[in-house]
């Protein structure tokens, strides 16, 4: 929502008799869990807090939490340019980095703390902030503003889509923060302001607001781990066996049958694009495409060289083994971003594991083929499909996510290493240690972060090990 | 047009009898509900059949554990006996039975049953006793998995086939792409009339009608009353029996009152040299009918009758798409139209499949 409609809104609103401005603040409030302020009341405390710029924010905060327009986003620059200095404080001058800098305890939630969620929602703020990079992000919406504002910036209408789509989407995570510190404040006013007034009631609600944000806001710390731009993509899954026969296969299949019931578990859809069998057991290569919201952005955690540690069970005098396993992961673009343009001639698509004379003469439900981009030398195959036309056209699918991945990979130098590909996968990149014997645990080597319990790790309880990379890789590497 | 008459007849009340029909309609005698033998019932593949049977999880997982037992004993000795299928790919089809059988395959397929105790019921399409004897015949007699489970996969299509109709092959889905690359070019080709000889279970025909434009027409022919019956089960499967007419006879035999009128014609003619029957794989050598697979001494009795009918029955411009056994059998026939049939045809080449084999003929007919 924009702050020039906000603002003459307001102006409009100023002059509006004070029953009219009751309906106006009714109709918002009472959208809003999280503003849960009677409606009463924060008329009354709206018009008697007679301060317009002060009304013209608390509604600002109103809208920004709930409409967003989508031409929004060309009012945001000038919301930008001319606003963005303009932190929320309280009536006293509190911000939300003074919060922070009171030190606050902060308790349980389950207590009735005003300052504990005050202060617990501006460390979740501030945490929030250091991970979408805010400088950075701030910065970044400024090029991008300054580009909007150019007069002939339609005359390219890709570029001008993407642009205004980057700015529509970093707009709204802006937003999104500015909006949870214009409602911390306000409420600590409000509780304040009940104090004054002796006014029980409207402190518990005040107090009670604060709860509610805390925790959503508690979820978007979260979600903001996965502010990469590739992040709510779908995404392939690869792993290949490193040396070692049959163990490391053996040990392959185990950690594909980890991401599958990861996936399944997120309530992903997983299916198996392509699988190279060992020949005793397990698997040389497999790939699988994970689908759903999110995937990527949690499942490039996993990227590197996973390894295990146990006594093997092929091995007849049951002597201690270390096998190796490589993870790549790729992300599946969606329709909005640019693909890497495949040109028909420059493809050899091959019918593989082919037997003898083809044609009537043979009966195989076997119909695997092999995609071969011929100026990249990049292949792509599947055969888990029941007709060759599908398993052409899933073939198709990895090729272009590798494509596009080899081209990103191109674009940008950073962000390397997620966008590796398995033949470019180090083996000296451990990240994960699976020890069976002598002892039990998985151990991150990234992160530290350990657990005892290799079987819930290997039945696909991974979540721990992501959000704890995701949080270490992203909060330390700003500020 | 003969064309639209061709739809007036297809209207024709189904009362009509079969006696008038023969006498009044003669060559064109429609769509194979009205073919004369009806007595042909196609069989439903097993995934469309109601999940009106029930069993335990146990008995299920009792039934899955013998079937990859089976497997597991085949290992490599099909392949390296005539390069049948080996127990990697058998798993691989066990896994779509259970997908195609039981009514919520994914619970089964997907959870690690540690617990042979379960005694929750499962719905499936056909009863253990048949999935027992089904499962007994893919491996031990060699029935093909796709008459076991009645349907192929076929490009983006599931067809229904029984015994007595060739199961449609990987390398034929590339004859609708070459027929696609051709009506690209040629819009007129996309408004057309087309046929397929010896169209089987109806997959190219299938496959075609659904790449041409609203008025694009494809006749589909086949001896076999077994086929037709079939075919039209697919033909209406996929609502298109106001695109595909299916109709019973030799070749070009019902085709003639449309001699000249056709834009394209497309075929996968038996063309298995007589000699060579004998040795095939044994999924296709015991099981799949001959008439679709042997081609006479050569192979190419059929094949040569195509190229020699194709002149009469293609328009200036048609275009014509054969499968063939291959190099030997592509290089003698692009021979035998450059000189046999000399300034008949245009543009006359070969095609590979993915395995590298020049497998399909393809050309145009001279304007």
């Amino acid at each position: 929502m924009s702050f020039l409609i906000l603002g003459r809104r307001s102006t409009q609103l100023s002059r509006i008799p004070t029953r009219e401005l009751f309906l106006f603040s009714c109709s918002f409030s009472s959208q809003s869990p999280n503003n849960s302020i009677s409606n009463y009341r924060s008329t009354i405390f709206y018009s008697w807090y007679n301060s317009s710029n002060r009304r013209n924010k608390g509604f600002s905060s109103i809208f920004n939490g709930r409409a967003k327009n989508p031409s929004g986003s060309i009012w945001g620059v000038r919301f930008l340019s001319s606003e963005a200095a303009v932190e929320p404080t309280t009536a006293d001058g509190l911000t939300v980095e003074g919060i922070i800098a009171k030190n606050w305890n902060i308790l349980d939630d389950s207590e009735d703390d005003w300052k504990s969620h005050a202060s617990s929602i501006a460390q979740s703020v501030h945490l929030i902030k250091k991970r979408l990079k805010w400088k950075r992000l701030m910065y970044r919406l400024e090029v991008l503003s300054a580009q909007l504002n150019k007069a002939d910036l339609w005359d390219d209408p890709v570029h001008a889509g993407k642009i205004s789509r980057e700015h529509g989407s970093l707009m709204n995570k802006v937003e999104d923060v500015m909006a949870i510190e214009q409602e911390l404040v306000e409420h600590i006013d409000m509780i304040k302001l009940a104090r004054e007034e002796n006014d029980p009631e409207l402190e518990s609600e005040s107090v009670k607001a604060l709860l509610g944000i805390r925790r959503n806001v508690k979820e978007k710390e979260l979600e903001a781990l996965l502010s990469g731009e590739h992040d709510n993509c779908s995404c392939f899954i690869e792993v290949q066996a490193g040396a070692g026969g049959t163990e490391s296969m053996d040990w392959a299949s185990m950690v594909m049958q980890m991401y599958k019931m990861w996936a399944q578990r997120k309530g992903y859809g997983v299916s198996v694009v392509d699988e190279m069998p060992g020949e005793i057991a397990g698997i040389k290569r497999a790939t699988i495409k994970v689908d759903g919201e999110n995937a990527f952005g949690y499942a490039k955690s996993e990227v590197g060289v996973h390894r295990l540690v146990r006594i093997s069970p092929f091995d007849s005098a049951k002597r201690r083994h270390t096998s190796f396993v490589a993870v790549a992961v790729i992300p599946i673009l969606g329709d909005g971003s640019t693909h890497v343009q495949i040109n028909e001639s420059d493809l050899r698509i091959e019918r593989y594991r082919s037997g003898g004379a083809g044609g009537q003469s043979v009966n195989t439900t076997e119909s695997a083929v092999r995609i071969t981009h011929i100026p990249t030398g990049i292949t792509a195959s599947c055969q888990n499909e029941r007709s060759q036309h599908s398993n052409k056209a899933s073939a198709m699918a990895v090729l272009q996510s590798r494509l596009d991945q080899l081209e990103m990979a191109r674009q940008a130098q950073m962000n390397a290493q997620h966008t590796q590909s398995l033949t470019e996968i180090s083996w000296g990149n451990q990240i994960r240690t699976y020890v069976l014997h002598p002892y039990r645990m998985v151990k991150d080597l990234r992160t530290n972060y350990e657990v005892s319990d290799p079987d819930s790790v290997l039945e696909g309880d991974l979540d721990d090990f992501i959000l704890s990379y995701l949080s270490t890789s992203i909060d330390k590497d700003e500020e | 047009m003969r064309l639209t008459k061709l739809s007036e007849r297809r209207l024709r009340p189904a009362c009509v009898s079969k006696k008038m029909k023969l006498s009044f309609i003669r060559p064109i005698s429609c769509c194979s509900v009205s073919s004369p033998a009806t007595s042909v019932k196609p069989q439903k593949p097993i995934f469309l059949r109601p999940p009106t049977f029930k069993t335990t999880i146990s008995d299920l997982q009792k039934w899955h554990h013998w079937a990859k037992s089976l497997i597991s004993s085949v290992g490599s000795t099909f392949l390296e006996l005539d390069n049948g299928p080996d127990s990697e790919l058998l798993l691989r089809e066990l896994n779509w039975l259970v997908e195609d059988a039981i009514e919520t395959p994914k619970s089964f397929l997907q959870q690690p049953h540690k617990n042979y105790n379960d005694n929750s019921s499962v719905a499936v399409r056909a009863s253990l006793e048949q999935l027992y004897m089904l499962w007994k015949r893919r491996v031990e007699e060699r029935m093909p998995f796709q008459y076991v489970v009645g349907c192929e996969h076929w490009r983006d299509l599931v067809l229904s086939v029984q015994e007595g109709v060739l199961i449609p092959r990987p390398e034929t889905e590339l004859i609708v792409d070459l027929v696609d690359d051709a009506i690209k070019e040629n819009g007129e080709l996309r408004e057309g009339l087309w046929a397929d000889l010896g169209t089987g279970s109806g997959a190219l025909a299938i496959g075609i009608a659904r790449i041409l434009g609203t008025s694009g027409r494809v006749v589909a022919t086949d001896l076999s009353p077994v086929a037709t019956a079939v075919a039209s089960y697919n033909v209406q499967r996929y609502d298109l029996e106001e695109k595909v007419h299916v109709k019973q006879g030799s070749w070009f035999e019902p085709l003639r009152d449309n001699e000249g009128e056709f834009v394209g014609l497309v075929s996968n003619p038996p063309y298995i040299p007589s000699k060579d029957i004998g040795g095939l794989q044994a999924e296709v050598g015991r099981h799949e009918p001959r008439l679709a697979l042997d081609g006479g001494a050569s192979g190419m009795n059929d094949l040569i009758h195509l190229c020699d009918g194709a002149v009469s029955m293609l328009r200036p411009g048609g275009f014509f798409a054969f499968e063939t056994n291959g190099d030997e059998q592509s290089k003698f026939l692009v021979h035998y139209i450059e000189t046999k049939k000399q300034g008949n045809f245009s543009k006359v080449k070969m095609v590979s499949d993915f395995a590298g084999i020049k497998r399909f003929i393809t050309g145009f007919r001279g304007r």
